[in-house]
C-alpha cells in the first residue's frame, strides 16, 4: 500500500534520529560505516514528500529539535500538553492525514 | 547500567523462543508483528523502515551469532527489548558472515526518560560478549530462566 505523507514524514523523523546517533552506535562496536548511503536515502526520501511538508518539517525541527510529537492515550500532545479536540483522534489515529497541534504547531503522530 | 535495571525493559510477550524466520526479512516482520499484536506500536511498516534503513547503514549481525537490530521511532512509546531465538539460524548478512541465532530487537522513543537508549544498547553488546552467556541463552527455554541469565550475565 502507497504511504500516507504522514507516515513519508515520520520515516524521514527515524532517519533523521538515526543520523544524528551514528557516532555513538559506533562507539558502541556497531557496525555503521555506510552513512553516505543513508544520507542519499534520506535525500530520496524527502523527495518523496511534498514540498511545503518538507519546509514546515525542517522549520519546526530548528525551534523544537523534533516536529513531530506523540499524542498520549488521554489526545494531549506529548510536546505542550495541551488537549486535543477529540474529533481529531479518529482521524488522527490513521496515519492518513498530516494534523497540526493548535498549541504548538508541531506535527501530531496518535502512538494508539 | 545494572543488570537489575536492564531487565525491566524486557517482557515476557517478547520472549520468543522459537523463531520460525529464517532470512532478515522474516525476523523484522516475525518480531515486528508481536509488538504490533501486543499493542506496543500500530503501524507495523513504521517500524519495519526504520529497521531495514538501520541496516543499510551497517549490519547489526554483531557477529557470533547475535543480532541486536535496534533504533529509535516517532512511533514508540517506551523503550523496549524483544528477545528471540532460532535453532536453525538465520541468514543475517553478520559482520562475521555467521547465520544468527540470539535476537535482541531493542527499539526506543524519539527522547526517553533518562536517556537510557544507548546505555542499553552498550550493556547488551558487553553481555553477550560473554560465550557462557551466549551458550546458556541458547538453552534457555522459559522466561524466568532467560531473565536469570540476563540478570547474571
Ligand atoms: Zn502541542
Amino acid at each position: 500500500m502507497e504511504k500516507s505523507q504522514l507516515e513519508l514524514l515520520v520515516a524521514l523523523q527515524d532517519l533523521d534520529m538515526m543520523i544524528e546517533e551514528i557516532s555513538e552506535v559506533k562507539r558502541l562496536g556497531f557496525s555503521a560505516e555506510r552513512e553516505e548511503e543513508l544520507r542519499k536515502a534520506r535525500e530520496e526520501l524527502a523527495n518523496k514528500i511534498k514540498k511545503p511538508l518538507v519546509y514546515s518539517y525542517e522549520k519546526l525541527k530548528k525551534r523544537y529539535k523534533r516536529a513531530i510529537v506523540p499524542v498520549g492515550e488521554d489526545n494531549t500532545c506529548l510536546g505542550c500538553f495541551i488537549k486535543l479536540p477529540t474529533s481529531l483522534s479518529s482521524i488522527g489515529r490513521t496515519d492518513a492525514e498530516v494534523i497540526y497541534c493548535e498549541g504548538c504547531g508541531r506535527i501530531l503522530y496518535w502512538l494508539s | 547500567m545494572t543488570n537489575e535495571e536492564l531487565i525491566t525493559y524486557f517482557d515476557e510477550q517478547l520472549f520468543l523462543p522459537d523463531l520460525k524466520a529464517t532470512s532478515k526479512d522474516e525476523l523484522f516482520e516475525e518480531i515486528v508483528d508481536q509488538f504490533v499484536k501486543i499493542k506496543y506500536l500500530k503501524n507495523r511498516e513504521i517500524l519495519l523502515d526504520m529497521l531495514r534503513r538501520r541496516e543499510q547503514l551497517g549490519s547489526t549481525g554483531i557477529g557470533k551469532n547475535v543480532a541486536i537490530p535496534h533504533g529509535r521511532t516517532t512511533s514508540a512509546s517506551d523503550v523496549m527489548i524483544a528477545f528471540g531465538k532460532s535453532k536453525q539460524g538465520i541468514e543475517y548478512n553478520s559482520v562475521d558472515n555467521k547465520p544468527v541465532n540470539l535476537v535482541f530487537m531493542i527499539i526506543a522513543p524519539p527522547q526517553d526518560e533518562n536517556n537510557i537508549y544507548l546505555p542499553i544498547l552498550g550493556k547488551m553488546v558487553e553481555i553477550l560478549n560473554k560465550s557462557k552467556t551466549r551458550s546458556k541463552l541458547m538453552e534457555a527455554e522459559t522466561y524466568e530462566e532467560f531473565i536469570d541469565i540476563i540478570l547474571k550475565g
